[in-house]
């Protein structure tokens, strides 16, 4: 057909437009990245670039209203839902709703990476970086998802109708993803082509992969996994985010220049110590109020103080306290509180990012649940608005749910409208 | 070589000989000329054109024996007269009879072959030269509002070159573009509104780059029934426009100026109170002055436009040349638009069966723009008045110059006087076509069309001004460059299969390609003086290329039976480079049936002959495609460019490709024309059902499918209406002759298929939805509470409370358009002509008079009247949240032209005849309308958002003197 239409014009004299398959200049498309080592290569670029916009914002911004670290600062009604929590919040929330999409929108690009990378040309380190880099950042997103929701898929389906599974799956599975980027990472070192033109200038592969093993270990009851994560953890080294004018730093611009947020005085802890000297490294005291809930608020330092500040991917307190909780929870108590007070005494000079209580040892009881409790407040103080204060409060038996302003306000969160809407397998939301 | 020349002539003295010349004249029947009647020889292409005298010279140059002359003009019956060689009779006068029906008026558009309406299964409208000629307005979709049932043409903004949008019997895309599909002279035209520079709602559409005056003849196809040889851009109806060509004679002259003034009708009355918006007087106790900031906006404009066109042939040559100026100042003071423009068009014939046309038409227009707003940006002239307070001078300090900055927005006066907002445009429109007869059944016509233009915006706001956030200067340089191709090839066959069956088989192919792009960068943060954009401290660019291609190819075959009964069948198919890789090929058949039942045996035996001279049935069913709402590159997943640590990479967009496929119109028309009263009296009325399948619509995904949405022919949609053409001539006598011609038309609009079953649409400040069960584009917003019997319910206050739920508060689509216009010949020198546009029943969004009623604002009576106790106080902050409240009744009646013309003979120009002519355009509208003008639309020209009124320019009342002179 197109042969004789064609034909025909060709009597006239002009062949213009004859092809149908006009190219687009504008934008690449699936084929053209999937299949050609440039286009893995952007990718996986692309991929940090929107983790690291995308889903760094929305795993810290909405989660720590809910764990009671950031004050809404706006009337915003998605923002007021957050903080009134429990049955206030649904899932047309805009903020719960980017956890999810931001989530599986990443794991999509990341099996996109580990399914097509073997396929092209590619030095053999260059693919394995690409392919460790893949699995670690759908692990962290499945890690995140888990901490957010009770239940959810394990991996992106095309026809929209993926099966939830609880959250503990889901930690596993992001496990196994971490298992196989420390595989692929170690057993072919990734390339100076991979660690100078592909991976994100100042991010430490395989320290975080080691962290977030550690991590999600500790969420899963695997201690002594935990433990030995943890401890491979070089405490020197630092992995960060980056960010430049064109991508700014996600906190500074929705805390610090929209003031639609802001820090809770004393981290959103009562039990917070006045002489912790964390508060002046993260905030900057301030008395001022929140609107509409009136908490007192202070404004954001920390990692946040700049539109360019990096942001980092774990921090090296996390691992002394994956330590002390596993060591806690094997019934190790002295181990636990060694491994608390080398938290407590650290003073900003002994840490690669500044972070340092430079306060006094424990001396609290010696019980397990006291020893906990001290770890819950530590990991608030050294891990402050780094996405994990939610999951710490369940996870170290603090009180909540409930509208008091020092206890989360939820256990889960709703299931996002959208999915509801179009995936006939979305459990109900759960109560709180 | 002269020699022989002389010798060959003297040689065959016969051939000299055998030449006829008929030379004649038209009138109707009281004896007037009749101007632009077409004179030819029946089953030739031989033929001409009645001059302004009505006079005609028609050379044959190789005559039969007998030939049958065949007049037609438009609103008369045809005549035949047959000039026998032997007679030697070489005068004739054709006297037409009136035809209100105009049933034998000759249409080609969607049709085998030129063919008599009286053949169609389906309505088609047409205008003629004459009926645009004192429309009172330099664009042509302007001058065809109210003249054609069924076709809804809005004028969106009053700004000189303000855009206007076309609906044929409704809407039938949600997100695509829905105006019709332009054809000049088989060139497809492009009708885009680029948005280059935010202006508000006044964004030009392309069809202003055309002048009228060029126009010869227009015919409007309105859907599926009639247009499915168009295949996927036929949705939205075909308007095909034919210009003026060349005719054999001597050449004909035509001269024409114009000179016009325009005014706004009115405007709004501003709040007077002598205390400020919170109800203080000044500190010393003294009166708030007030100010009227529209003193400052309005002016009366001036315009002027000069036309020349000449027109001959001889030989096997004709010829049509023009050129015209146009310089229109808009009602708001430094608004202005001007467009030069010439045409040209060649007619040769290359053997007595083959004929070659080259034409082309080029303008060049500029427009200095004074932006208002609107939905997309806070910086205007308008909108600096409407977000007040009024109780600010605007005027510059007469020392320092300085424009007072007390305003809640830009100070309008500065924004006219100091903000540098233009747009030009160069364009260029050429065609050649091929017409070949090697059989006398066999015709075959090629037609190669290209549409190119390039528009460039500029839009500059210096440093120091009071543009919110563009304080430190703003420039910006936009392009849109385009460039259209079609090749259309039609071989056409007739024969007769018996004896009074005829039948006409038409095999065509198209070939269509476009491209586009856009280019823009904007600089922010000036140097002094300087106003490109690479002044700015921060410069960012943008650039987007798109590209389409199309093919189709069709086969129609139709069948007349006794000059009574006419049968069409067609088929087209297409494809398209927008659609998915599974979804190309499209097939559009349609199929038509016409009976002339006056025509029957029975019928002229019966007394029914004698009611009725003409009793015409018909229906037809077709389908067609759209693609406006498919980007070019819709049908892939796309990834877009994207940086980390300053490296380039990709991501995925969240929109997920697919197999996109075209909007699909079903239609189905059925009507009836009847002429009564010898023709006098003529009756059109048409219904028809349009049903749109696969309607494009966004759909969400799951997002753990890793994408958030999809762009899918999941929607239904349907229009329904009926349409009415009534034309009379009540009056023919020799003093004075009255035409009356009424358009009547309704249409229903529904929306089906939409997930969730509300869709937000953009650009509306999310008030106006499509609704699953509704007409497209209802607002849907906060509404009063109302008690058991309906009364709003008030609070303890006694202010309106507000419902709980949100609800469709308004619907702009009318119930119904009406037209009324009147022609009257007074004499032999004058005629009078008037035409009264009825649009009842739409909503108008009086967004406009919603913000002026807030107290931060406060600039119209609205708050006046709160600030002087009439209204409660607080009842415009409640009722700002009541979007209820904000509805208005936009129907109204306008008297959209009136026209005298006097023509007349001076003895000192000889055979030349002037006409000069007063035209009136919108002079007075009757409507209930608080605000401007109900006709305009912020939203410009966009399909879904319409009858939203938040400081669009009004649509001006002008006056203006036409002169011209035929030579």
């Amino acid at each position: 057909m197109k042969a004789t239409f064609c034909g025909l014009l060709m009597v006239g004299g002009l062949l213009w437009g004859c092809d149908l398959n006009v190219a687009n200049p504008n934008q690449a498309f699936e084929e053209q990245v999937l299949t050609t080592s440039d286009g893995i290569k952007a990718l996986a670029i692309g991929m940090q670039r929107s983790y690291a916009s995308n889903n760094v914002d929305a795993y810290v911004r909405h989660p720590a209203i809910t764990s009671r670290e950031l004050a809404a600062n706006t009337t915003f009604s998605n923002l007021i839902e957050l903080e009134d929590g429990l049955g206030a919040l649904t899932g047309a929330n805009s903020g719960v709703h980017s956890i999810w999409s931001n989530s599986y929108r990443i794991m999509g690009m990341a099996n996109d990476l580990i399914t097509n990378a073997p396929e092209v040309p590619l030095a053999e380190g260059t693919r394995s970086g690409i392919v460790a880099l893949a699995h670690l950042y759908k692990a962290k997103c499945l890690g995140f998802v888990a901490q957010a929701f009770a239940h959810a898929p394990l991996d992106v389906q095309a026809d929209g109708q993926a099966q939830f599974k609880p959250r503990e799956e889901l930690f596993a599975a992001a496990i196994r993803s971490l298992d196989r980027a420390l595989e692929t990472a170690t057993s072919t070192p990734p390339s100076d082509e991979f660690n100078a033109d592909i991976l994100g200038e100042g991010f430490d592969l395989i320290n975080t992969i080691r962290a977030y093993r550690a991590r999600y270990h500790l969420f899963t009851g695997n201690y002594q996994a935990a433990l030995e994560d943890a401890d491979a953890v070089d405490p020197a080294a630092t992995s960060v985010y980056t960010y430049d004018a064109e991508n700014e730093n996600p906190l500074y611009a929705q805390v610090v220049v929209a003031d639609d947020y802001a820090p809770r005085d004393h981290f959103g802890l009562s039990s917070t110590e006045s002489g912790d000297a964390r508060l002046a490294f993260y905030t900057v005291q301030s008395e001022r109020t929140s609107n509409p809930n009136g908490f007192p608020i202070e404004d954001l330092a920390g990692f946040w103080h700049s539109a360019t500040s990096p942001i980092p991917a774990y921090l090296p307190g996390e691992m002394a306290l994956t330590r002390a909780e596993a060591h806690a929870m094997l019934g190790n108590i002295d181990a636990a509180i060694a491994e608390i007070d080398a938290v407590r005494t650290k003073t900003p000079v002994d840490d690669p990012y500044g972070v340092g209580a430079s306060l006094p040892p424990y001396s609290g009881p010696q019980s397990a649940a006291a020893v906990l409790d001290e770890i819950f407040r530590q990991r608030r103080a050294e891990l402050f608005l780094h996405g994990t204060g939610w999951e710490d409060s369940r996870r170290l038996g603090q009180p909540g749910p409930s509208a008091d302003p020092f206890t989360r306000n939820r256990d889960f969160y709703p299931y996002a409208d959208q999915e509801r809407l179009n995936n006939a397998n979305t459990p109900a939301d759960p109560d709180q | 070589m002269r020699l022989f020349a002389f010798l060959f002539w003297f040689g065959i003295p016969t051939a000299a000989f055998a030449q006829l010349t008929i030379t004649g004249a038209v009138t109707d029947e009281r004896g007037e000329p009749l101007p632009g009647a077409s004179i030819g020889v029946v089953g030739t292409t031989v033929g001409t054109t009645a001059d302004a005298d009505g006079q005609f010279v028609l050379v044959l140059p190789l005559p039969a024996t007998e030939t049958l002359l065949e007049v037609r003009f438009v609103g008369y019956q045809s005549a035949q007269r047959t000039i026998r060689q032997n007679d030697g009779l070489t005068t004739v006068v054709f006297q037409l009879a009136v035809d209100a029906l105009q049933l034998d008026e000759t249409v080609v558009t969607g049709l085998s072959a030129a063919a008599s309406k009286k053949q169609l299964g389906n309505a088609i409208s047409t205008l003629s030269a004459r009926q645009l000629e004192t429309a009172g307005t330099s664009a042509l979709d302007k001058a065809l509002t109210g003249k054609l049932a069924g076709a809804l043409v809005q004028q969106n903004s009053g700004n000189p070159a303000g855009g206007a949008t076309i609906r044929l019997r409704g809407t039938s895309t949600v997100l695509g573009d829905a105006d019709p599909l332009y054809v000049v002279d088989g060139v497809v035209v492009n009708n885009s509104s680029p948005e280059l520079i935010r202006l508000g709602g006044g964004a030009q559409n392309r069809l202003v780059d055309l002048n009228p005056n060029d126009v010869e003849r227009v015919e409007v196809v309105k859907g599926a029934a009639a247009a499915a040889l168009y295949g996927s851009r036929a949705n939205n109806g075909v308007v095909q426009i034919f210009t003026k060509r060349g005719a054999l004679g001597k050449p004909q002259i035509t001269y024409t100026s114009r000179f016009s003034t325009a005014q706004v009708r009115k405007t709004l009355a501003v709040n007077k109170a002598l205390v400020d918006n919170n109800g203080d007087k000044n500190p010393d106790g003294s009166n708030v002055q007030r100010f009227d900031h529209q003193d400052f906006i309005f002016r009366r404009a001036a315009g002027t436009e000069h036309y020349v066109s000449v027109l001959g042939g001889a030989g096997s040559t004709r010829y049509f040349a023009s050129g015209s100026y146009l310089a229109d100042q808009g009602v708001v003071a430094n608004s202005s638009f001007r467009r030069m423009g010439g045409r040209t068009r060649v007619d040769q014939e290359l053997s007595p069966w083959a004929t070659l046309s080259v034409g082309g038409h080029f303008s060049f227009s500029n427009s200095n723009d004074i932006p208002n707003g609107g939905l997309n940006s806070n910086y205007g002239a308008l909108t600096g008045f409407i977000f007040g307070p009024n109780t600010y001078d605007p005027a510059p300090d007469p020392t320092t110059g300085a424009y007072p900055n007390e305003g809640v927005l830009a100070n309008p006066l500065e924004v006219i006087d100091r903000y540098d907002f233009t747009q030009e445009v160069s364009r260029y429109i050429g065609y050649a076509r091929l017409d070949l007869a090697p059989l006398s059944r066999l015709n075959i016509d090629y037609t190669l069309g290209l549409d190119t233009y390039d528009q460039t915006a500029l839009a500059f706001i210096p440093a120091g001004t009071s543009a919110p956030g563009l304080a430190n200067g703003f420039a910006r340089r936009a392009a849109f460059d385009f460039l259209q191709l079609n090749n259309d090839l039609h071989v056409r066959y007739q024969q007769n299969l018996a004896p009074h069956v005829q039948s006409t088989l038409l095999v065509g192919g198209t070939l269509q390609y476009e491209k586009g792009a856009t280019f823009s960068a904007e600089g922010k943060d000036l140097s002094p003086v300087a106003q490109t954009v690479s002044s700015g401290a921060t410069v960012v660019a943008s650039e987007f290329r798109s590209e389409k291609a199309l093919y189709g190819g069709f086969v129609q075959q139709t069948v007349a039976f006794f000059d009574q009964l006419f049968l069409t069948g067609a088929a087209r198919v297409d494809a398209s480079s927008v659609y998915g890789q599974d979804q190309r090929w499209q097939f559009y058949p349609k199929a038509g049936a016409a009976y002339l039942i006056s025509k029957a045996g029975f019928w002229q035996n019966s007394a029914l002959d004698d009611a009725f001279a003409d009793f015409k049935l018909r229906a037809s069913i077709g389908t067609s495609g759209g693609q406006t709402a498919i980007g070019p590159f819709a049908r892939f997943t796309n990834y877009n460019a994207t940086s980390y640590n300053g490296r380039p990479g990709l991501v995925p967009s969240t929109q997920l490709g697919g197999a996109i496929k075209p909007e699909r119109q079903r239609e189905i028309e059925i009507g009836a024309d009847v002429g009564f009263w010898s023709n006098r009296l003529g009756v059109e009325l048409t219904y028809y059902d349009q049903h749109i399948d696969d309607l494009l619509l966004m759909r969400t995904l799951s997002p753990s499918t890793g994408h958030a949405r999809i762009l899918q022919n999941v929607g239904t949609m349907s229009n329904k209406g009926w349409e009415l053409l009534v034309r009379a001539i009540p009056l023919v006598h020799s003093h004075l002759r009255w035409e009356s011609t009424l358009t009547y038309a309704t249409n229903k609009n529904r929306v089906d298929g939409i997930e969730g079953g509300r869709l937000i649409l953009p650009d509306s400040f999310s008030q106006v939805s499509a609704i699953n069960g509704s007409p497209l584009g209802v607002f849907f917003s906060t509404a009063f509470a109302r008690d058991a019997n309906g009364h709003i319910a008030l609070d303890e206050d006694g202010l309106p409370m507000r419902a709980a739920e949100r609800k469709i508060i308004g619907d702009p689509n009318p119930d119904f358009t009406a037209s009324w216009i009147n022609h009257f010949a007074v004499g032999r020198r004058w005629s009078v002509r008037a035409q009264l546009d009825a649009v009842v029943g739409g909503d108008v969004f009086n967004f406009t008079r919603r913000l002026a009623a807030l107290s931060s604002f406060g600039v119209l009576t609205d708050y006046e009247r709160e600030l002087n106790g009439e209204l409660p106080a607080g009842y415009n902050a409640r009722v700002f949240r009541i979007f209820e409240h904000w509805i208005e009744d936009g129907s109204f009646v306008k008297l959209r032209e009136l026209s005298a013309s006097y023509r007349w003979q001076p003895a000192f120009l000889g055979t030349s005849s002037v006409q000069l002519s007063l035209v009136g355009r919108n002079l007075f509208s009757l409507d209930n309308y608080s605000g401007y003008d109900p006709e305009t639309n912020v939203a410009g020209q966009r399909t879904a958002v319409r009858g939203f009124d938040f400081v669009e320019v009004p649509i001006p009342r002008s006056f203006s003197m036409r002169l011209s002179l035929h030579y």
